[in-house]
């Protein structure tokens, strides 16, 4: 999508451009033709003024020199005339060794080269009769002067005009910036929104825009609302479920089945599998995972409870590390990044030997969460198997079985990536790097 | 040991009532939430069960209330809700312990364990250790220098309460008060017989009589 301002500047531009010409040119012609005509009458002043100078003489016709204009006798002067008659022509002295050009009809004649002299002419000719006689009187002005002011004029017209565009310009994209300043606004607020640095679009806009900020605000308040409502019933579902689950597991241990370990058995298996299935299904119905985008989590404000939740579930004897620089934003959701982290070092804490350590670094592609132990680790050729699918892998590895399911649902609705490392602690490394929020997430 | 059990479902209370009988826990069961602040705050308790799911009061409300007034009997938090923002709360709000239902009835019963040691002090460890004697909670049986003693119910009860209050006067109220459930009849001269039956199977030297002021388990003479 091209940009308002571009689009308006280039129609602004073109039809300036397009009008601005036309109007010069039609201008200037209409200029130039009310001055040929101011110029022909003074011509036809002239060519008559000539007329009057032949009288008859002794040797027939001839031309009066003292009713001559002097501007007729100085070579080159711009000012010329021929006269032809049956005996002969006269041509001004002022013509020296030049021709006249000699035009097949009569009227005014622009644009005639006079030869040689690079004067351009604007020539009358016009025939009369006197004394009986076909008198042909052809007057010429030097144009050249007129014309180049003329040009003159059409050069600072035209920067004057492209003065007068750039100013347009420039000013028009200062009124569309001011004009646009709100939806900058509102585009700078979106991208805080996705950054997780705000949860509601300022309502403070411009009549235009504010229905879609409301529109939006609404939006975010639906999806937030739909997003607790569904946690809600969620959770009275997994309430509703579990009570009953843990009195059949309670019942399954109890002494009433002593006599029947087959039955025991049985239903232990199956009431193993409703638990696993029920835990991964329900946790991955949770996630918000792209649907909020004014979801952060704020690490100053909730590590800590999250670390001291895991030292008192796994005891003191542990060191847990919080290696987060203060001040650390995840752009996501609080509740699935802390099930994502609460997993992830749950079950660190459960393999490590004595200390456990968290770090979150901000790189150039997106988020990196790396949670170390000095626990025993897990064989290359075995990491692949565990991060695998299905739930007899979770009950074979147990420990980093179910935890780390709900972990790579979690880092896969974000489109994150997750792997299994050697740590410099000596134990595993889970690496999991997630991309940066963008305004385009993916559609999954 | 006494426990107080905050949950509305029946049947588990049922069952987790049974189970924690057996394991000789004397069980006092509530059912509602308003109820549970008060009789938490008022009866002796050594360590409470709590459901979060609860009728009229939610049990993080409970646990709240009980904090501000200053109760500090260790609280095991049972839930359905078991994502780790919830269970943050809930340790946030004071809770000593957390489980997820649904539970293993012996992963409740260790964790019982394990925080009725912790709130007294004692290592996190398998065996109940004082006065040199080890008792297994899971076989409820004593044993020294490697001899096990076989005990019965009463003074398996009786017993880990010694052992859990170390060189302390108990008198016969207090222990009748931490003995039995409200419903039974606390007669301290049934205290009397089984104390008298702990000194003929571990040793006079084990209980020590302090008259007008009660017992005193592990004392110089063990």
């Amino acid at each position: 999508m091209r940009s308002i301002q571009r689009r308006l500047s280039l129609g602004l531009i073109s039809v300036l451009l397009i009008i601005g010409l036309v109007l010069a040119q039609i201008s200037l012609w209409l200029f130039e033709v009310g001055l040929q005509r101011y110029l022909e009458s003074g011509l036809r002043n002239d060519s008559e003024l000539l007329l009057v100078a032949i009288v008859r003489g002794p040797n027939g016709l001839q031309l009066d020199e003292h009713r001559l204009s002097p501007g007729y006798q100085r070579p080159y002067s711009g000012h010329y005339f021929r006269i032809d008659f049956d005996g002969g022509h006269w041509r001004s002295r002022s013509l020296w060794d030049l021709e006249l050009p000699q035009p097949e009809s009569a009227g005014l004649h622009a644009d005639l080269e006079l030869a040689k002299s690079k004067q351009s002419l604007l020539l009358l000719h016009n025939e009369y009769r006197k004394f009986g006689q076909k008198i042909s009187i052809t007057v010429a002005q030097d144009y050249t002067p007129v014309q180049a002011s003329f040009v003159l004029v059409q050069r600072i017209g035209l920067a004057l005009g492209l003065a007068a565009l750039i100013l347009i310009l420039i000013l028009q994209r200062v009124t569309v910036r001011r004009a646009l300043r709100p939806l900058d606004r509102a585009r700078e607020q979106i991208f805080q929104l996705q950054q997780g640095q705000r949860s509601q679009l300022d309502d403070e806009v411009p009549l235009e825009l504010e229905p879609l900020v409301a529109q939006i605000n609404h939006l975010l308040a639906h999806t937030e609302d739909s997003l607790k409502r569904s946690r809600n019933a969620l959770g009275n579902l997994g309430h509703a479920l579990k009570t009953p689950l843990a009195v059949l597991m309670s019942l399954a241990e109890g002494q009433k089945l002593e006599q029947h370990p087959q039955v025991r058995a049985l239903l232990r298996g199956q009431l193993h599998q409703i638990q696993q299935r029920l835990e991964r299904e329900l946790n991955r119905a949770r996630l918000s995972g792209d649907a909020l985008p004014g979801a952060r989590f704020d690490c100053d404000s909730e590590l800590p409870g999250l670390f001291s939740t895991l030292r008192m579930i796994h005891g003191e004897h542990l060191e847990l590390n919080n290696r987060v620089p203060p001040g650390r934003v995840l752009p996501w959701d609080r509740e699935d990044i802390l099930e994502l982290l609460g997993n992830l070092l749950d079950n660190a804490c459960k393999w490590a030997d004595s200390s456990v350590s968290l770090g979150i670094s901000l790189e150039s592609t997106g988020y990196c969460l790396l949670v170390d132990d000095d626990g025993p680790g897990i064989p290359d050729d075995q990491r692949e198997e565990v991060l695998g699918r299905g739930n007899r892998l979770d009950e074979q590895v147990n420990g980093h079985g179910l935890g780390l399911g709900i972990v790579k649902d979690i880092v896969e609705s974000w489109g994150g990536r997750i792997r299994l490392l050697d740590s410099a602690m000596g134990g595993l490394q889970v690496r999991i790097d997630l991309p940066e929020r963008t305004g385009h997430s993916s559609a999954d | 040991m006494r426990l107080l059990l905050v949950e509305d479902n029946v049947p588990l209370a049922d069952e987790l009532i049974s189970t924690l009988g057996r394991q000789g826990y004397a069980v006092d069961w509530l059912a509602d939430g308003r109820d549970a602040i008060h009789q938490g705050a008022s009866e002796p308790y050594d360590l409470i069960v709590l459901d979060l799911g609860l009728p009229g009061i939610p049990g993080l409300e409970v646990l709240n209330k009980w904090r501000a007034d200053g109760l500090s009997t260790p609280v095991l938090i049972l839930t359905a809700r078991g994502s780790w923002a919830e269970r943050i709360e809930g340790l946030k709000a004071g809770a000593d312990d957390y489980l997820t239902k649904p539970f293993h009835p012996e992963e409740l019963q260790l964790r019982i364990q394990a925080l009725l040691r912790r709130a007294r002090g004692l290592a996190n460890q398998p065996k109940l250790e004082a006065a040199g004697l080890h008792l297994d909670e899971g076989r409820q049986c004593v044993s020294r220098d490697g001899e096990d003693i076989q005990l019965t119910a009463a003074e398996f009860r009786l017993l880990r309460y010694f052992m859990l209050h170390p060189e302390q006067i108990l008198s016969k109220s207090h222990l009748a008060e931490h003995l039995y459930d409200g419903e039974n009849e606390r007669d301290s001269n049934v205290i009397e017989v089984h104390v008298n039956h702990l000194r003929r199977k571990l040793g006079r030297a084990v209980v020590e009589t302090r008259r007008g002021q009660g017992y005193r388990f592990g004392g110089t003479g063990g």
